[in-house]
């Protein structure tokens, strides 16, 4: 794949999560996932996306997480070194990611388009409580007196909390950092270390297979081996298991409540604690590029897995909107039904008895025959209107029919009033229904009906044309075919001419009762004929019969009902976006993890054997 | 800023205790008659729907309503003082503090509090504390400053273990003050926070913002007790109570002396108000106060407890209900039309048997030799009605169609229509004739689920039944006009009777007395013509006789259909109209019925919360309560 194309993939994937997203946090019952579609959308944005684009593993990301209070800041100062970040009891008060760039050679940022998602970069410096989808890059002072920078690789991000009332509003910021994170320092308070909503947290940062430090925080000094011990077991020990099936390490360290000295010198009396914090980070981050690798391949690993999750949100509104494409189909089968068992079932289709009336007149004889014709006509007389007489007693007349029209727009409007009925008894459950219910008091059912009137009009002709269509090809059969016509008409009159002749010449000389035979023997005959055409007339009424059964399927019914189902998916709501994201985001995101897999196994050889500085461990 | 001084304590010297007014007990009996209406309409069967939520949360409202009706009921009741707050905030140690000894268990690891902790005055026997809280830890105390209160200590409500704070969920009710307890870290979580927001409409709130020392430590941004009133004003709070504490410190000092005494503890950080907190406790909150918070607790109650009530309120359907007959009635009267001419079809193969039948009947009247003459010509007239029954086969040959036999007897025949058209066309439209009359209804305003239960079970009658009977009632009708017709028609149906009953004999014995006076006087012996003439003469007569009445009073299928059809659509659209017609209106006097009782609830707990209000003493506990 050319680079362009992961690149659109990886800009598509973004988008649709982001859609996804939006579309969660519009619904409030659906607002608690669009927490973690961000996290999806931003690992697709600022982890996978840079390294399909070969970006460069340097630098590395830290996110300092934690509740309200729990002392991010001052766990930024330790790992910088020095105080760069405010540290300040007023709860939830950062509310936007701060970076903090090590001192030194300067990194290239990441250019990729996408990065940071909708978070702009703002240049001028702005107190922390800056309340926008923002965020700012610090460089952090050297190091006093040569002394090595250990974290001079990494960029510390500061991030806001997700425990007060108004992170709802920022809590997509946190996750955008998070995302980004190669490592996370989760920092937990004495208060906090077993609060619900933190907890939560670490697990989707575990689920999403970020290397994580946690730091706890603000115990007595006594405490700390204890509590430490009460966390590894109430919290950790109920860690999602990872994809593989393993229970991640998470290493933990305490930091007891500090006085103010040791707080605002970190690199001196505070060494005691930031020496153990940075050996743990080092330790987890070997080298960039495997660090990197790691960040991304669990990136990749934990869309592949948990994206058929993220879109249960999409497949719960696609469920409903299947089960209104079922009440239309259901609605169209009766409507089918119905046709055919008002209409058709007693349609004689009265046209076929003119072709059938043609078809015996096809076997008289044309010319000088027709007089021989209109003789055995008269000689037939007496059967004629014996039959007639005892036909009009003995025939029950046909139940009559409605007609077609009213039979279809009966039909029609049945079919519209039950899915309006059930869209109105359905309209409390879900969004989908309410829509249409709305639809309908807005003219959908209007709308349908405009729309089976154009088919009407089409369907008309149609049938008017297969019906001539039907009969002609009935009598065609024997105009077209002269040889056996004039077979047939040949036929008869030998038969009849045998009959007579065969009268005159059994019983001659004959005698008055005798010669009665005759009209009797010309009638069976003609009476054959008859009924052979009778027959065929029929066979064609049951071929037309299901013709137009078919005909009102493909003419009528199956566009109307293709009309209604998809209704919900035009005119400005999202579904057509949902199937659309539902179908496409699964395939990306497999295609990218197959991509990073691929990238990684060629990058870590090449790695292991390209000259990287060894890490520095510092050494208290 | 200085931390505010607590108003109570410090504005209000204790004030003598009033004489005992027992406003509280007197509300008692009343809430219990309130009680006893709300659950017995809770309980009676409705048309009007209540959702899951709205009854759960009605029920919860009546269930606390006996509760206060039971906790007034008493010389000196007891306020509930509730600790509440996110674990790791110092609810215990606050609880502690206030003792002056460890009666909750508090520790660093989290959650500490499984199980609330009940402090309450030793002369307070354990079963006049609510039912709730008997099964929570008690501890006793002995100090009078705290007789009539109850402090409780409740779990978290913001740790992983979430039957904590199911537990604080279940405790809440009973509380009559709720002290929101928040640290530096908690006091703005949301969790909490969203727990006060639904909680402030119905008891009072005071605020404590616990381990006050780590609020000073700040060198940016707002002081968390800033941030805290803030807040606190933006929810309506303009001068809330709260306590700056450092609860820890307190215990410590505790622990140091010994338990029991309360000694001031050193190095309190600036502006710490625990002992403010105690003496609000203790002496701020007097037995008036007490009252007061007390009535005002149960005024919050009623008031949310109208509104909720009257949040369910049905609507007023009538006039809807009236606007939805009329779109029914022509909706069915155009069904009853199509439901006619589709019977009217299915009689069709029947015509000749229709008219036969008529034509018997018609021939009841006549007597004599017109009667044998007209029951002869039918015999031939309708041989093959008779014939096609019993030979199908010779149908078949004939190009006809078979039909089942139909033996002349007017209700299988009716029943054997209704079948035939009920198969092809009648059933279907029963099905979608509900869904017309539902959307109709929606069109006009009415909520469907209303109507739904009822037109289903209509349209769930048997239909075919009904049908058959319109049928039936229709062909006697027209049978019986054709029998016996009015007007003219009556005039010359008699004048015509009377002529074939008597003509045709008269003719007879006119013929014959001609023949014979001519052979008698002349001697006129008649030939063969002129005997036959004795038959030919009331023949002809008859012949005539019956050709004037043909022509005069047909009875002719085509006649009797129009007839038959415009008889058939009244007795159908009655028939519909009488199942379907009265269901909005009978739906909308339910509702009206409804309505007025919950209006009765509604003025019934108004009228107690005004008769409170009249009452309640103006105590300053504003405070306690936002706007």
């Amino acid at each position: 794949m050319q680079p362009l194309d992961t690149r659109a993939a990886v800009g598509e994937l973004a988008q649709d999560l982001g859609w996804l997203e939006n579309y969660c946090r519009q619904q409030p019952e659906l607002a608690m996932n669009a927490g973690t579609l961000r996290l999806a959308s931003a690992l697709t944005r600022n982890v996978i996306g840079p390294f399909l684009d070969d970006q460069p593993a340097m630098p590395l990301h830290i996110a300092v997480v934690g509740g309200a209070g729990a002392g991010k800041s001052t766990i930024v100062n330790f790992l910088a070194g020095s105080v760069v970040a405010e540290a300040n009891p007023q709860a939830g008060y950062t509310r936007h990611p701060t970076a903090y760039l090590p001192a030194g050679p300067t990194f290239p940022w990441p250019s990729y388009i996408g990065f940071m998602g909708p978070l702009n970069r703002i240049s001028e410096e702005k107190p922390a409580d800056l309340d926008q989808d923002v965020y700012q890059v610090k460089r952090l002072p050297p190091p006093a007196a040569g002394g090595l920078d250990p974290l001079s690789e990494f960029v510390i991000w500061d991030c806001p909390d997700m425990t007060t009332w108004a992170s709802a509003g920022y809590v997509s910021r946190l996750m955008e950092v998070a995302a980004l994170a190669d490592l996370i320092v989760y920092v937990a308070s004495d208060e906090r270390y077993n609060d619900a909503v933190p907890t939560q947290f670490l697990h989707l940062l575990v689920k999403a297979g970020k290397a994580v430090v946690v730091v706890l925080t603000k115990m007595r000094e006594g405490d700390a081996g204890p509590l430490a011990d009460h966390f590894r077991r109430e919290v950790l020990g109920r860690l999602p298991k990872l994809p593989g099936g393993t229970t991640p390490a998470v290493p933990v360290l305490a930091f007891p409540q500090l006085p103010q000295t040791v707080r605002s010198d970190p690199a001196g009396a505070g060494a005691k604690y930031r020496v153990p914090l940075l050996n743990q980070i080092l330790v987890q981050c070997e080298t960039a590029v495997a660090a990197r690798a790691r960040t991304v391949t669990n990136a990749a690993r934990y869309l592949s897995t948990a994206g058929e999750g993220l879109l249960d949100v999409a497949r719960r509104d696609l469920a409903e909107f299947d089960a209104w494409k079922g009440a239309v189909i259901a609605g169209e089968a009766e409507f089918k039904d119905r046709y055919r068992r008002e209409f058709l079932s007693g349609e004689q289709f009265r046209r076929f008895d003119r072709y059938r009336e043609r078809l015996i007149d096809l076997l008289e004889l044309p010319g000088a025959g027709r007089m021989l014709g209109n003789v055995l006509w008269v000689l037939r007389t007496p059967y004629r209107w014996t039959r007639n007489t005892i036909a009009s007693m003995v025939v029950r007349p046909d139940m009559l029919n409605l007609s077609e029209q009213t039979v279809l727009s009966a039909a029609l409007m049945g079919w519209l009033d039950k899915l309006q009925a059930e869209a109105l008894a359905r309209a409390g459950s879900h969004m989908v229904w309410k829509g249409i219910a709305q639809g309908f008091e807005t003219g959908l059912g209007t709308q349908a009906r405009d729309k089976f009137q154009q088919d009407y009009r089409t369907f008309e002709l149609k049938e008017t044309d297969e019906l001539e269509h039907a009969g002609q090809q009935m009598v065609d059969a024997l105009e077209k075919n002269p040889a056996v016509l004039y077979a047939l008409r040949v036929g008869k009159l030998a038969t009849d001419v045998m009959v007579v002749g065969g009268v005159l010449i059994l019983t001659w000389v004959p005698s008055w009762y005798h010669l009665l035979l005759i009209p009797l023997g010309v009638s069976a005959t003609h009476q054959t004929a008859e009924l052979v055409a009778r027959g065929a007339a029929e066979a064609a009424r049951a071929r037309v019969r299901n013709q137009r059964e078919s005909l009102v399927a493909s003419a009528l019914a199956d566009p109307l009902a293709e009309w209604l189902a998809g209704r919900p998916a035009t005119g400005g709501t999202s579904f057509e976006r949902l199937q659309q994201v539902l179908k496409r985001v699964p395939e990306t995101i497999h295609r990218l993890d197959e991509q990073v897999a691929a990238r990684v196994a060629g990058s870590i050889p090449l790695a292991a054997s390209a000259p990287t500085p060894p890490p520095e461990h510092p050494t208290a | 800023m200085n931390p505010s001084p607590d108003p109570v304590v410090a504005d209000n010297p204790p004030l003598p205790e009033p004489p005992p007014e027992p406003l509280l007990r007197a509300l008692a009996p009343r809430l219990r008659g309130l009680e006893r209406q709300l659950r017995g309409w809770l309980d009676a069967p409705r048309r009007f729907p209540l959702t899951m939520l709205q009854r759960a949360e009605i029920e919860g409202l009546v269930g606390d309503l006996g509760r206060q009706a039971d906790a007034l009921d008493v010389e000196r009741p007891l306020l509930v003082v509730m600790l509440m707050g996110g674990t790791g905030v110092g609810k215990s140690t606050l609880l502690n503090a206030i003792a002056g000894s460890p009666i909750a268990q508090s520790s660093f690891t989290r959650p500490t509090t499984r199980d609330p902790v009940v402090y309450f005055h030793h002369s307070v026997r354990s079963d006049r504390l609510d039912p709730a809280l008997r099964v929570c830890r008690l501890a006793q105390h002995d100090r009078p400053g705290l007789e009539q209160k109850v402090i409780v200590d409740t779990p978290d409500l913001d740790s992983n273990d979430l039957a904590n704070r199911d537990k604080l969920l279940a405790l809440l009710p009973i509380a009559d003050v709720v002290l929101y307890v928040g640290s530096q870290e908690k006091y703005h979580d949301q969790l909490g926070w969203d727990l006060f927001k639904e909680q402030r409409q119905r008891r009072a709130f005071a605020f404590v913002l616990n381990k006050w020392d780590r609020c000073l430590t700040g060198e940016s941004g707002l002081r968390p007790d800033e941030d805290l009133l803030a807040d606190l004003k933006a929810e309506g709070f303009e001068n809330p109570l709260v306590f700056r504490t450092t609860a820890q410190a307190w215990v410590d000092a505790a622990n140091a002396t010994g338990p029991g005494s309360t000694p001031k503890p050193e190095n309190l950080p600036p502006g710490e108000q625990f002992a403010l907190l105690r003496n609000w406790l203790e002496l701020g909150l007097t037995r008036i106060e007490i009252e007061s918070v007390k009535a005002q607790g149960v005024g919050q109650l009623l008031t949310h407890l109208a509104r909720v009530v009257e949040e369910v309120r049905p609507p007023d359907l009538s006039a809807i209900a009236g606007k939805v007959q009329t779109g029914w009635e022509s909706a069915l009267a155009d069904e009853a039309g199509v439901q006619a001419d589709v019977l009217v079809g299915a009689l069709e193969p029947y015509q000749t048997e229709v008219e036969h039948h008529f034509s018997v009947e018609g021939q009841q009247r006549f007597r004599g030799l017109m009667a044998a003459y007209l029951r002869l010509t039918t015999l031939f007239r309708y041989a093959g009605s008779r014939l096609r029954d019993r030979h199908p086969i010779t149908g078949r040959l004939l190009g006809g169609k078979v039909e089942t036999p139909a033996e002349w007897n007017l209700g299988v025949f009716a029943q054997d229509c209704t079948r035939a058209a009920g198969e092809r066309v009648l059933d279907q439209r029963t099905t979608a004739l509900v869904n017309r009359l539902l959307v109709e209804a929606d069109h006009r305003g009415f909520p469907l689920t209303l109507l739904s239960e009822s037109t289903a079970a209509v349209g769930r009658l048997d239909w075919r039944e009904r049908v058959t009977r319109a049928v039936i009632d229709a062909l006697s009708e027209v049978e019986r006009q054709a029998t016996h017709p009015t007007g003219w028609r009556r005039w010359v149906r008699g004048t015509l009777g009377v002529l074939a009953n008597a003509l045709p004999e008269v003719s007879l014995v006119v013929t014959a007395g001609i023949i014979l006076w001519s052979f008698m006087v002349y001697q006129h012996v008649p030939d063969l013509f002129q005997m036959l003439l004795i038959a030919i003469v009331p023949l002809t007569v008859i012949i005539v006789l019956h050709v004037l009445i043909l022509l005069v009073l047909p009875i002719r299928w085509p006649v009797i259909r129009n007839e038959f059809r415009g008889r058939l659509e009244t007795g159908l659209a009655a028939e519909l109209g009488r199942v379907y017609l009265p269901i909005p209106g009978e739906i909308a006097a339910a509702l009206t019925a409804e309505r007025e009782q919950v209006e009765k609830l509604t003025a019934e707990t108004r009228q107690i919360s005004e008769w409170l209000a009249q009452r309640q003493q103006a105590v300053r506990v504003s405070e306690l309560y936002g706007r």
